[in-house]
């Protein structure tokens, strides 16, 4: 029931943000089913706030084809069982005409044969282990093949790193990421020297990091799930005076600026810092910073791609012509977004080259720019889909 | 030479999350469920240090006695007509540490939080470089279990509740103010999972369900130990170590579950557990 309550608020919310829609027609609904309980409630917020910057910017400009768009936000209670309601309860019930959302990847999987069933766009802007492939579905955010090769080769040139020693929590993004990671070491000519897992609920990290420390290894890389377990690895490395290059496939720069001494040192992998110089993005933080002002959630590497998606969707209603699904799924792939991130298309079997920053996380805890990496290729994700 | 660090700071470590629940459960025989919350409760009293910018220190002060106030007012609202009925007992604690969970989301957000740590760094020992928070979280669990072992054997207080464990009416015949009893060794149980809370935020991260985990664990190795704070510190010990050595030689992951399943087996093979009867 408190779902309902939770909703129902920002339903009317957005209803009246449609109010006085061009010339008397239908909203173009867009869906965002999207965790706003469980594991991804700290970062949901931000992302429906992306979505309502993008939203209320394109109905100021005249909309989509004179037609306003509107949302429609459901939590998916960040799993399968929740996505599969919110799913089906816009596809079927809100008829939306397009889902643009960052979720978990089982909720992801929960609610594919569900736009598969409704014929209805689907824009995944999270990123995640990669390989997910629907003919409905793009994705504007990384996978392994982009957020990885950044820190290896980092740690290989500037560290002359040759072990390595992998930690990671024990599900599906975690063994993914470093399934993915061993591969990169070991085909670059490096060595996997350990690599070690715990529940995602565990808390004692002791014998992992006392192994790592018997291990030698040059360099640690870690992808443990985020919130509580990051932070908890974290603390213990430090505490036990581990002081290798440490990369962290799983923090964000907001995490990281809260966890302040501990996280110093750390690198980062990502498509979005908030401290990217171009105009696109001082642009929307400054948007940001005006609608949102003290409520304003921090953007980040998993809202910002939400963002740009509404605008990929707008170019690609704009140049099929129509919110029709065929047209709308070719032209997908052929239009470019110019965002925070710079110019994406998601050409690339339904996936984007994207710009990958290296970052160093500061002792202030702010996030400083080492390298960028232009256009890094998603690699082969979905070969069977054009 | 750090695998044995690895397993004395380990069963250091769950000695202190434990003692709480032992002491309920020793003298009132009820299982408190609401430990977890407390432990986070303790937790956020340090956070409240960190943010009021005050020694990191005082964290374990306060934490005591907020969980010991938490407790007094718990007791007299929700557990004191429960004591002849466990199970009931059971949920109401089990309900309770929902609420407090809440209330704390309410108060401080659902976000992972940071409080400061008394001490970092390490120390060279045993030929070996290691975590000085580690060893002195072990030195205050030895303290910690001394002090209230001495309390117990020692005082008037410790008497009492030491007749009202061996046999309560007749206790109340004599005279002991059972009641007073019970609240105290409430308040104290609860004060001690408040101040293991705020002991392990240097090792653990600060968010409103930290302290689930950790239950878990903490019920186990009561559940073997009975009532003594010697059989506790026994079980955290071999049960801890077995996580240790499972955790370095297996997997990390088997290792999780090692307490659990020993506890099981523990329990299957000789029901009292390692206590006396």
């Amino acid at each position: 029931m408190h779902r309902d309550l939770l909703i129902a608020p920002m339903v009317v919310l957005f209803g009246l943000g449609s109010v006085g829609a061009a010339v008397g027609e239908n909203p173009i609904k867009i869906g965002v089913p999207v965790g706003l309980s469980g594991a991804n409630s700290v970062v949901a917020p931000s992302v429906v706030q992306s979505a309502e910057l993008a939203v209320e910017e394109i109905n100021k400009a005249g909309g989509v084809l004179g037609r306003n768009l509107a949302l429609e936000v459901a939590d998916d209670g960040s799993g399968a069982a929740g996505a599969q309601k919110a799913f089906d309860s816009l596809v079927f019930q809100k008829k939306v005409d397009v889902l643009i959302s960052m979720e978990t990847s089982a909720a992801r999987n929960a609610g594919l044969p569900i736009v598969q069933r409704g014929k209805t766009p689907f824009i995944y802007t999270s990123f995640y282990e990669g390989r997910s492939c629907n003919p409905y579905m793009y994705v504007n955010a990384w996978v392994p093949e982009q957020q990885v090769p950044p820190i290896v080769d980092q740690f290989m040139a500037a560290n002359n790193a040759k072990s390595f020693f992998l930690i990671g929590s024990d599900y599906a993004f975690g063994r993914g990421m470093l399934q993915f990671t061993r591969a990169y070491i070991e085909k670059k000519g490096g060595k996997v020297v350990g690599e070690e897992y715990l529940p995602m609920d565990g808390t004692d990290w002791t014998p992992i990091i006392s192994k790592l420390r018997a291990s030698g290894a040059d360099a640690l890389i870690t992808s443990t799930a985020g919130g509580a377990p990051n932070v908890t690895l974290t603390k213990q490395l430090r505490a036990a005076g581990v002081t290798m290059p440490y990369g962290n496939l799983a923090v964000d720069e907001g995490t990281a600026k809260s966890m302040g001494g501990d996280a110093a040192g750390i690198f980062i992998s990502a498509s979005y810092v908030t401290s990217i110089d171009a105009p696109a993005n001082v642009k929307f933080l400054a948007a940001m910073k005006a609608k949102f002002g003290g409520e304003l959630k921090t953007p980040n590497d998993l809202s910002v791609p939400e963002y740009e998606a509404v605008y990929a969707y707008k170019a690609a209603v704009e140049k099929a012509g129509s919110t029709k699904v065929d047209g709308v799924i070719k032209s997908l792939a052929d239009v470019t977004v110019d965002g925070p991130r710079g110019a994406i298309k998601m050409n690339k079997e339904r996936h984007a080259p994207l710009t990958m920053y290296l970052g160093q996380v500061e002792a202030d805890g702010s996030v400083k720019v080492i390298k960028a990496f232009k256009d890094v290729d998603p690699g082969d994700q979905c070969p069977n889909l054009k | 030479m750090s695998l044995l660090l690895d397993v004395v700071t380990t069963a250091g470590v769950l000695f202190a999350v434990a003692m709480g629940l032992l002491v309920v459960f020793g003298v009132l025989k009820i299982i408190n469920f609401a430990h977890g919350a407390l432990l986070t409760l303790g937790a956020y009293a340090a956070l409240v240090t960190t943010k009021l910018g005050i020694s990191a220190w005082l964290a374990w002060p306060l934490a005591f006695v907020s969980g010991g106030a938490l407790g007094l007012v718990v007791e007299r609202l929700i557990v004191r007509p429960l004591y002849a009925r466990p199970l009931d007992a059971i949920l109401a604690t089990w309900g309770l540490g929902i609420v407090i969970s809440q209330v704390i989301t309410l108060c401080f957000g659902r976000e992972v939080q940071f409080a400061r740590s008394p001490l970092s760094g390490t120390i060279a020992i045993l030929g070996d470089t290691y975590s000085v928070y580690r060893l002195a979280l072990l030195g205050v669990s030895v303290a910690l279990g001394l002090l209230f072992a001495a309390l117990i054997e020692g005082t008037r207080l410790g008497l009492s509740a030491r007749a009202v464990i061996m046999n309560e009416d007749l206790a109340r015949g004599l005279g002991i103010d059972t009641q007073r009893v019970r609240l105290l060794t409430f308040m104290i149980g609860c004060g001690l999972a408040a101040l293991a809370g705020a002991l392990i935020t240097p090792l653990s991260s600060v968010d409103p369900n930290m302290g689930v985990p950790w239950l878990i664990n903490a019920f186990m190795l009561v559940m073997v130990a009975g009532a003594s704070f010697l059989s506790l510190a026994l079980a955290s010990l071999i049960l801890g170590g077995a996580q240790v050595i499972v955790s370095t030689f297996v997997s990390p992951i088997l290792g999780g579950m090692t307490i659990v399943l020993l506890a099981a087996v523990v329990l299957r093979l000789r029901p009292a557990g390692f206590g006396r009867d």
